[in-house]
């Protein structure tokens, strides 16, 4: 009994410790973006702001009107992108784990191939496409070709290979076409997978900068990292404005993933759903 | 070759349907320009000021072995991905294998570690650099304890050291919500036998939970290797894009990069440094999946 | 039957996809402006949010006057030439757009940049422009560019150091200053005599004060003795008397004007976007500038300039041009420098504003004269790129500086002949 004891105050020395380093960036930039630009530069190191202020916060609200446009903007793109990538993904990821045609190995392994290419290759002929398509500084454009997702093709076959058959099979008899089965039964079951989808594909729009910074040329149609790059630029020594806005832009990520936390860890699941 | 029967037609049928959409979109917006970075590779190109293309055959892709620099960028893009794959995937497994244990607010803990992977890379690397300044919260913490202080974003001799601790911290809990999602299908009957056997917590790690993840270590292994070999928002924001202190945090994908939007006219050359950096992922991986001799992922 | 249900499975996404598609096409695309204006697009970079606010007004200032233009900024504020690059390759590019001299010559060559000549009438007065500004856009008899403003370095000195370390006055001589620092540094209170970002472009003009030559025939030459010799006392300042460090080591980031401001440094050598600057950041601070210490008994200062240059795909290049004569005209460029944010490259109208009377400008205009343009044709970015990284190393002390040059050199070749 009493080695179990040890044993658990040494992982807890692990958690604590850990815990505490991962903390650490987010509290201290917390703590820069409510201190004086005075503070910030005297290099003066305290958790605490000496002279706490506001004024930062509302300083990127006021002197960047533009922050709600770009808000919407990114909520926008990151929702319906999220959607469909929800969508697609998982009759992709069903298909190759459960129905069998010819061409199919092919196509796995076409998928997972182009999980290797780095997107900078594809960064400019992409480009040039949506330059054909006219869909250049559009939302479509920022949408579209992240509408599919091939990391998540894999993970959500990884789900349905281990997914009970009988469910389906108990589907079919009630008269329940293919279709049917995957919209009414399979994809309702597949919730905790779509839910830890839901929050990766979510950041993974919501954080992007490369693709917005290319396609998206109207200030008006920005997303917020380029807004926060832009306010960067701007304000090049004002670490407290800098960071205040990286706050407010990473807000919104910890609300989605608390709403989803639940389901999160059960969806992301490898070898088989209890 | 058998006929398909009636039945078999449908399936497949549907299969298609069912992959219809990725494969469009996959197709237009991922294969299409990639073959068209295949054509790319072969040419000198220069998109401005009116597209101009000069077949040159081989030459982009022979000119990496006189390109210094190409040298440079495998040579850092190798030692941070041999650094960082290992380390994050152990963290992971240790944070995920303490998070398991039935501990009382493992839940709270959860929450906390998944922070960073939540947070956007650009927002991160400002928040790093903010704390890795010469007067910044890193320094002051090392010479509170009488370590030696580093000028941790302008000495080409610990700029890449900066960025890895960096992305250690940063992916290492996404990893971990992997594993803790298999950790919960390690039956506990397993760990009760052992128990009995007379099995201490750090023998049941390695010889029961280690083995038991060998899958999911595969797959985190792997996406490891993508991630770290594509290295480039943290080294690109750290030297404002031109891989310096002397070159220290030059990566391949910068590289590309460089040649593609920087330097005018060898978009080509980029792409030819592109594919090459796509096979060596390629070969990474495939000597991966030989090392783990596991199958049951793929 | 199950045909029907194949089908809705197949509309369902192509549903959302055209619901998409459709709202939000409604939603962009360049709206034909209203009551028949023409709109035009003017890209540049950030700058301050008081230079934006300044620049917003004098563009309302030519709408008024232009009444058929509506101009609209888009601003580019991180990566500007990367991007401006790939808007061009997509046709989206403004119409109108900031150049820097340094950056010209290699978009020249593309064909991207519309020829000015044509446009140009004999009121515009072409010679009342700085002409080594002007030189910096041309090529060949042909002009792409017009400068809108350009600085040079100067050196900034902190008053009150200087009288506590009791010096008189700033230094003249590249020796002076050398002695000078000596004085001013503390290195156990992080107070250096001279802040230094160790680049190419801060040292141009000393590099090739000994007639070396940094580009010869668009290749890297700079590990020439001449060179390395001229810029040897730039290394030995930081390794030698340890009197100089960079911003970063002093924990300033990429910033001399931070390192000055907080106290790091007593002498900086920048340009005029360091007095708005310290206005705002440092606004204590008591501080004065003097012309660039000389080296070898010769004056010598980079100048930097930027100008207007028009998108050769333009679809308005008459309404272009009208936005261009406007801001680089008399009256435009009297109200865009006038707050001192940039200094005017036309004569008159730096006569008119009296920076060369003003205490912390004079020294800046002073040295227009003699300065050493930022620009050495299209391989420039690439030499650059690399003699800084290489430099650093030498500056650092990790090695001899002749030999990181020769590296340096070797690679700038190398990637010159990649891109050839």
């Amino acid at each position: 009994m009493k080695k179990r004891t040890a044993g658990r105050k040494a992982l807890y020395v692990i958690l604590v410790v850990y815990a505490i380093i991962t903390v650490i960036p987010f509290l201290w930039a917390l703590s820069s973006s409510f201190k004086t630009l005075g503070e910030i530069v005297s290099g003066s190191i305290n958790f605490i702001p000496k002279e706490f202020t506001l004024d930062n916060y509302k300083q990127i609200f006021t002197r960047e009107p533009l922050f709600g446009r770009w808000l919407f903007n990114s909520l926008f793109i990151a929702t319906v992108g999220t959607l469909l990538n929800l969508l697609f993904n998982s009759m992709a990821g069903y298909a190759l784990a459960r129905l069998s045609f010819p061409g199919k190995k092919s196509i796995f392994l076409m998928i997972l191939a182009v999980l290797m290419i780095p997107f900078q290759v594809t960064l400019i002929p992409n480009f040039l496409i949506l330059k054909e398509l006219g869909w250049l500084n559009s939302y479509q454009g920022m949408i579209i070709p992240g509408a599919v997702n091939a990391t998540f093709i894999f993970m959500m076959r990884q789900f349905f290979i281990n997914f009970p058959k009988e469910v389906e099979e108990a589907a079919a008899i009630d008269g329940l076409g293919r279709f049917g089965t995957f919209f009414r039964i399979v994809l309702p079951l597949a919730k905790p997978a779509l839910a830890a989808q839901t929050i990766f594909v979510f950041m993974a729009f919501w954080n992007d900068f490369m693709r917005p910074l290319i396609i998206l040329s109207d200030q008006d149609m920005f997303t917020l990292p380029l807004g926060l790059n832009s306010f960067k630029g701007q304000f090049i020594s004002f670490w407290n404005y800098i960071m205040a806005a990286s706050m407010v832009f990473t807000l919104p990520i910890i609300v989605l993933y608390a709403f989803f936390n639940r389901y999160f860890v059960k969806g992301i699941k490898f070898t088989g759903d209890k | 070759m058998k006929m398909l029967s009636k039945k078999d037609r449908r399936e497949a049928g549907q299969g298609y349907l069912f992959l219809l959409p990725a494969l469009l979109v996959l197709g237009v917006f991922v294969i299409a320009p990639i073959l068209y970075a295949v054509f790319l590779s072969f040419h000198k190109v220069e998109l401005i000021g009116g597209a101009t293309y000069e077949f040159r055959g081989l030459d982009n892709f022979m000119k990496v072995t006189f390109d210094d620099r190409a040298i440079i960028a495998l040579k850092n893009t190798a030692i941070y991905v041999a650094i960082v794959v290992p380390t994050q995937t152990f963290l992971a497994l240790v944070l995920a294998a303490s998070l398991n244990a039935g501990l009382k607010g493992q839940k709270f803990f959860r929450i906390v570690y998944f922070l960073p992977t939540l947070t956007s890379s650009a927002v991160l690397t400002l928040i790093f650099m903010w704390m890795y300044n010469q007067n910044g919260l890193i320094n002051y913490v090392l010479k509170f304890l009488n370590l030696p202080t580093y000028n941790w974003i302008g000495d080409p001799d610990v700029a890449l050291i900066a960025i890895m601790i960096m992305n250690i911290w940063a992916t290492a809990p996404f990893f971990m919500v992997i594993y803790l999602a298999a950790l919960q299908d390690i039956p506990d009957s397993h760990y009760e036998a052992a128990e009995l056997d007379g099995a201490g917590p750090i023998q049941k790690f390695w010889h029961i939970t280690v083995p038991n993840l060998r899958p999911v270590t595969s797959f985190v292994v792997i996406m490891g290797l993508i991630g770290t070999f594509q290295l480039f928002d943290q080294s690109y924001i750290f030297s404002g894009g031109s891989g310096g202190p002397n070159n220290s945090t030059l990566t391949v994908v910068l590289l590309i990069y460089q040649y593609a939007f920087k330097t005018l006219g060898t978009m080509g050359y980029a792409t030819a440094i592109a594919f090459m950096l796509a096979i060596i992922i390629l070969v990474a991986t495939l000597l991966q999946r030989k090392f783990s001799k596991e199958e049951s992922l793929y | 039957m199950r045909h029907t249900k194949w089908l809705s499975a197949i509309g369902v996404p192509s549903l959302v996809l055209a619901t998409v598609l459709s709202g939000c096409g409604n939603d962009n695309g360049k709206e034909e402006t209203q009551s028949g204006k023409t709109e035009i697009v003017l890209s540049g970079w950030g700058g301050n949010p008081t230079e934006k606010k300044l620049l917003n007004e004098v563009l309302s200032d030519f709408e008024k006057e232009h009444p058929h233009i509506d101009v609209k900024l888009n601003t580019i504020s991180d990566q500007y030439m990367d991007v401006l690059k790939t808007r061009l390759i997509g046709g989206t590019a403004a119409d109108v757009f900031y150049l820097d001299a340094f950056e010209a010559p290699a978009l020249i060559e593309t064909g991207a940049v519309e020829p000015l000549n044509k446009y140009v009438t004999k009121e515009f007065d072409l010679a009342d422009f700085e002409k080594p500004m002007l030189d910096a856009f041309k090529e060949g008899e042909k002009l792409y560019g017009l400068p809108k403003d350009y600085s040079t370095l100067a050196l900034f000195y902190n008053k009150k150091m200087f009288k506590e370390a009791g010096i008189k006055e700033p230094p003249k001589t590249w020796e002076e200053m050398e002695a000078v620092a000596k004085k001013l540094t503390d290195q156990k209170k992080q107070v250096y005599g001279l802040g230094m970002l160790p680049q190419i472009e801060r040292m141009y003009y000393m590099a090739e004060s000994q007639d070396g030559q940094v580009i010869t025939d668009g290749r890297a030459t700079f590990a020439d003795d001449k060179v390395v010799d001229a810029i040897q006392p730039v290394v030995d300042m930081h390794i030698k008397d340890k009197t100089a460090a960079t911003p970063s080591e002093v924990g300033a980031g990429q910033s001399a004007g931070e390192m000055f401001g907080r106290g790091n440094a007593a002498m900086v050598m920048e340009g005029n976007w360091n007095i708005p600057f310290l206005e705002d950041t440092f606004p204590e601070l008591d501080y004065g500038t003097a012309e660039l210490p000389t080296v070898n008994g010769k004056k010598g200062t980079m100048s930097f300039a930027v100008g207007y240059a028009m998108n050769a795909e333009s679809e308005h290049k008459k309404e272009s041009w009208e936005l261009i004569e406007y801001l680089t005209g008399k009256e435009g460029m009297k109200k865009w420098t006038s707050k001192g944010f940039a200094l005017p490259t036309r004569k008159s109208v730096a006569t008119e504003l009296g920076f060369d009377q003003d205490e912390l400008r004079g020294p800046l205009v002073s040295g227009a004269e003699y300065a050493t343009v930022w620009q050495d044709g299209p391989t420039l970015p690439i030499v650059m790129n690399n003699f800084n990284n290489q430099f650093l190393s030498a500056y650092l002390g990790d090695r001899p500086l002749k030999e990181a040059l020769k590296d340096a050199e070797r690679q700038a070749n190398r990637e010159i002949k990649v891109t050839e």
